[in-house]
C-alpha cells in the first residue's frame, strides 16, 4: 500500500497530462484547467515550504549540535526571520500593517532584495570570471586535434562577438555567426535528440512504475 | 627561456589583478562602441515591432541577480520598445528570485516614459497599458494555464490586485490575445515555453538568454521555434542600437557601454590561455 | 569621486567587497555574506508565498469564501510536511506521486512534437530547410552539413555497437562537430562570465564611488 497507492497515482496522473494535449474535448480541457489551478498549483506551493522547512531544520541541527561554522547559521536563520517579517507584515509593496519607512530610509521588502540580495548574488557570480581566467590558463591546453578545434573555435567566436572582431576582419563577425548556426547547431542537436529521447524513456518509465527510485529507500 | 618558464607559472592572484586592471580601465575612460546587428536580434526586434494593436506582449523575467548584468539591459530595452510603440504588455516571471529585477525594470521604464509624458494618453499607466502579473508557483502549470485564461492562474498581480478587475486583462484572456512572449532567462526555461505554450497554444516566443546558454538555444532558432535570439551583453547592446536607430529612444545603453571592457578582458583571456599553451608545448618538447 | 552617502548602497557595497574577499582566500566576511544571501531569498520568497498564493489561491477560498472542496488539495499539501515524521514519511509520496506524474505526462506529447518531431524537421533536406540562412545556394551545403553533422553526433553517442568501420568515422567526425560547439559555448562563456564582472564594477565604481557616471 505503501508504495501501490504512490505507484497508482504516478500513473492516474501522468494519463491526465497526456490526454489533453490529444483530446481537445472542453470537458477534457476544463478538467485538466481545474485540477492544474486548484489541486497542483497547492501542492507546488506546499513542495517549496517544504524546501523552505528543510534548510531551516538542517541549520537547528547544525546549531544544536554545535558543527563546524555554526555560528553562521544564526546569521542565516535570523537574517530569514527579519525579511519574512518584514515581507509577512509590510506587505509586497510596503504597505502593510507593519511600517517599513523611517523618515527617508525604507527598509520594505523589495528594498532589501535590491540591496542585499541582487549584490550578493551578482557578485557570487562575478568571481566566476576570475576563475574561469585562471582555470583557462592552467588547463586549457591543445593536447590533441579535437582540443584544438575546439580552441580555434573558441578563439574566433571570442573576437567575432565583438567590435573588434570586425576591425580584424568584416568576415570575422559572419564567420563566428556561421560557426553557431551551422556546426554548433549540428552538435547542440544530436546531443539535444539524445537527450530528449532518453528524457521520454524516463517518462514513460516512471509513469509506467517501471521507474521507482522517486519513492525512495528503506523496505517500506 | 627562463622568461617563458616564468610566464608559465603565473601566480593565480596576478592573473586576478590583470584581468581586473584590464576590465577597470576602460570602464574609468569610456568609449561607447558601435555594434553590427546580427539576424537572431534583428528577428526579435521586428518579432515585437509587428505585434498587432490588439495584441499584448508577454515579458518573461526569469533571471536571477546572478545573470542580471547580462540579461537586465534586454529586458529594459524591451520594456521602452514596447511602451515607445504604445504595445500593451504583461509581465510575470515563473521563479520568485526574478520578481525584484522585473519591478526594478518596470519602475524604472515607465518612471522615464512619464517623465516625459504631457498627457495622460502619453502616459504609461498601470492596468491600462502594462500589467505586472508578478509570480504564481509552477512553471509549467503558468505556461499551460495561460493559454485557457490568465486571469484564473493569476488571480492576484504582484501588488495584490485582483487580475479580472484591470481594464487590460478584460481585453487579454489568454495567448490568443498575446502577439509575442518575450522570456528572458539564465537557464532552460525558454525551451519550455516553447515546448508547452507553443507546441499546444500556437504562442510564438522570443528568447533572451545568457551567452554561457547561447549554444543551446540555436537548435531553436534555426527551426523557426524562436522568433528571434537575443545573446548576453553583445545581443543586449545589439537590441540597443536597434530601438536608438529606429525608434529614436536616446536613453542609457549600459550594455553597448561595457563592450570595450569586455574586449579587453577577451583579449587578456585569450593572451592567458596562448601563453599556457606555449608554456606546454616548450615542457613537452624537452621531454 | 563623488561617494554616496545612501547607507543601502553602503551596504550592498560592502557586501559585495565581502564576496569579492574570497579571491584572496575563504574567510569570515565571505561566509556571513554567503548566510545573508540564502536567508534574505528565503524570506523574500516566503513573502510571495504569503501573499500572492496562499492567501487568494488557498485561505480565502477555503476560509473567507466556504468553498469547502478547497480542504482536500490543503490535506493532500499538507502531507508533504510528514517527511519531518520518520513513522509517517512515507505519506509524501502521495503528493509527489500527483505532482510528479502529472508533471511526466505532460512533458510526453510536448517533448516528442517540439524536441524530436520539430528538430528532425528542421534537419531534413528540404526547400525550406535551405532557406532558413538566406544564403542563396550556399544554404543548400550548410543544411547538408547540418544533416551530416546531426547524424554523426547522434552516432558518436550510440553505444550498444561498438565504434567501428563505418560507425566509427561517423562519431569521429560527429566528435568535431560537438568539439567545435562545445568551443563556440566557451567562447561565449567567457563573454558571459566576464559581463557579469563588469556589472558588479560598474556598481562599486558608479554608484558607490561616483568614479564612473
Amino acid at each position: 500500500m505503501k508504495r501501490t497507492i504512490p505507484l497508482f497515482l504516478v500513473f492516474i496522473f501522468g494519463i491526465m497530462g497526456i490526454i489533453p494535449f490529444i483530446i481537445p474535448n472542453p470537458i477534457v480541457q476544463g478538467t485538466d484547467e481545474f485540477v492544474r489551478n486548484n489541486l497542483l498549483k497547492i501542492l507546488a506551493a506546499f513542495a517549496l515550504i517544504l524546501g523552505l522547512g528543510s534548510l531551516l531544520k538542517v541549520h537547528m541541527d547544525k546549531i544544536r549540535r554545535r558543527r563546524q561554522n555554526w555560528g553562521y547559521s544564526w546569521v542565516l536563520i535570523i537574517s530569514f526571520i527579519i525579511t519574512s517579517i518584514i515581507g509577512l507584515f509590510g506587505g509586497v509593496a510596503g504597505t502593510g500593517i507593519l511600517p517599513t519607512t523611517i523618515g527617508s530610509f525604507s527598509f520594505d521588502v523589495w528594498t532589501i532584495y535590491f540591496n542585499v540580495e541582487v549584490p550578493l548574488g551578482s557578485t557570487m557570480f562575478a568571481l566566476l570570471a576570475f576563475f574561469m581566467a585562471s582555470a583557462a590558463y592552467r588547463a586549457f591546453r591543445a593536447r590533441s586535434t579535437e582540443a584544438t578545434l575546439l580552441l580555434a573555435s573558441a578563439f574566433i567566436v571570442m573576437l567575432g562577438v565583438l567590435p573588434l572582431g570586425e576591425r580584424i576582419s568584416p568576415h570575422l563577425p559572419s564567420f563566428a555567426q556561421w560557426i553557431m548556426e551551422v556546426p554548433n547547431v549540428a552538435g547542440q542537436r544530436g546531443i539535444l535528440l539524445g537527450v530528449a529521447l532518453g528524457a521520454l524513456a524516463t517518462a514513460l518509465k516512471i509513469i509506467l512504475g517501471i521507474e521507482r527510485s522517486w519513492l525512495g529507500g528503506g523496505g517500506e | 627561456m627562463k622568461i617563458i618558464e616564468i610566464l608559465t607559472k603565473i601566480d593565480r592572484r596576478i592573473i586576478y589583478l590583470i584581468l581586473l586592471i584590464a576590465v577597470i580601465v576602460p570602464l574609468l575612460f569610456p568609449s561607447p562602441e558601435k555594434v553590427r546587428v546580427m539576424p537572431p536580434v534583428e528577428k526579435f526586434y521586428y518579432a515585437i515591432d509587428k505585434i498587432p494593436e490588439e495584441k499584448a506582449l508577454i515579458v518573461d523575467f526569469d533571471y536571477a541577480p546572478q545573470t542580471a548584468p547580462e540579461l537586465d539591459p534586454m529586458g529594459f530595452a524591451i520594456l521602452r520598445h514596447a511602451f515607445k510603440k504604445r504595445i500593451k504588455v504583461l509581465v510575470l516571471s515563473l521563479y520568485v528570485q526574478p520578481l525584484g529585477l522585473a519591478r526594478n525594470a518596470l519602475t524604472q521604464v515607465v518612471a522615464e516614459f512619464n517623465s516625459a509624458a504631457q498627457t495622460n494618453a502619453d502616459s504609461i499607466i498601470y492596468g491600462r497599458d502594462y500589467v505586472f502579473l508578478g509570480w504564481q508557483v509552477g512553471p509549467i502549470l503558468a505556461m499551460l494555464s495561460m493559454g485557457e485564461s490568465i486571469t484564473n492562474f493569476y488571480k492576484v498581480d504582484y501588488y495584490g490586485n485582483k487580475t479580472d478587475t484591470l481594464p487590460l486583462m478584460k481585453q487579454i484572456k489568454n495567448y490568443n490575445n498575446v502577439g509575442l512572449l518575450a522570456s528572458l532567462s539564465g537557464s532552460d526555461i525558454p525551451k519550455y515555453w516553447v515546448m508547452y505554450a507553443q507546441n499546444r497554444f500556437g504562442l510564438k516566443v522570443g528568447a533572451g538568454v545568457t551567452a554561457v546558454s547561447a549554444s543551446e538555444f540555436y537548435p531553436y532558432l534555426q527551426t523557426g521555434q524562436f522568433s528571434g535570439l537575443m545573446i548576453g551583453m553583445r545581443g543586449a547592446a545589439e537590441y540597443e542600437e536597434m530601438i536608438e536607430k529606429n525608434l529614436n529612444i536616446k536613453s542609457r545603453k549600459k550594455a553597448s557601454e561595457s563592450l570595450p571592457a569586455l574586449t579587453y578582458a577577451h583579449l587578456v583571456m585569450i593572451i592567458f590561455i596562448v601563453i599556457g599553451n606555449i608554456g606546454y608545448f616548450i615542457k613537452r618538447r624537452k621531454k | 569621486m563623488n561617494i554616496s552617502s545612501d547607507p543601502w548602497i553602503w551596504i550592498s557595497a560592502l557586501l559585495s567587497l565581502a564576496i569579492f574577499s574570497f579571491l584572496y582566500r575563504d574567510n569570515p566576511f565571505y561566509k556571513f555574506a554567503e548566510h545573508i544571501f540564502v536567508g534574505v531569498a528565503n524570506g523574500w520568497a516566503v513573502t510571495f508565498y504569503w501573499h500572492n498564493i496562499l492567501v487568494p489561491s488557498l485561505f480565502d477560498p477555503l476560509f473567507r469564501q466556504g468553498q469547502i472542496l478547497y480542504i482536500i488539495p490543503f490535506i493532500i499539501g499538507m502531507l508533504y510536511l510528514t517527511r519531518f515524521i520518520p513513522r509517517v514519511s512515507w505519506l509524501v509520496r502521495i503528493p509527489i506521486g500527483i505532482y510528479m506524474g502529472y508533471y511526466v505526462g505532460v512533458s510526453i506529447p510536448a517533448t516528442i512534437q517540439a524536441l524530436i518531431i520539430k528538430q528532425a524537421q528542421g534537419t531534413i533536406l528540404t526547400p525550406e530547410n535551405f532557406q532558413t540562412w538566406h544564403a542563396g545556394n550556399m544554404g543548400i551545403v550548410w543544411s547538408v552539413i547540418l544533416f551530416i553533422g546531426v547524424l554523426c553526433t547522434l552516432s558518436y553517442f550510440y553505444f550498444s555497437k561498438e565504434h567501428r568501420g563505418i560507425l566509427g568515422t561517423a562519431s569521429r567526425i560527429g566528435i568535431i562537430f560537438v568539439m567545435i560547439g562545445f568551443g563556440a559555448a566557451f567562447g561565449y562563456t567567457v563573454m558571459a562570465r566576464i559581463s557579469l564582472l563588469i556589472g558588479r564594477l560598474q556598481f562599486l565604481l558608479g554608484p558607490w564611488l561616483g568614479i564612473i557616471q
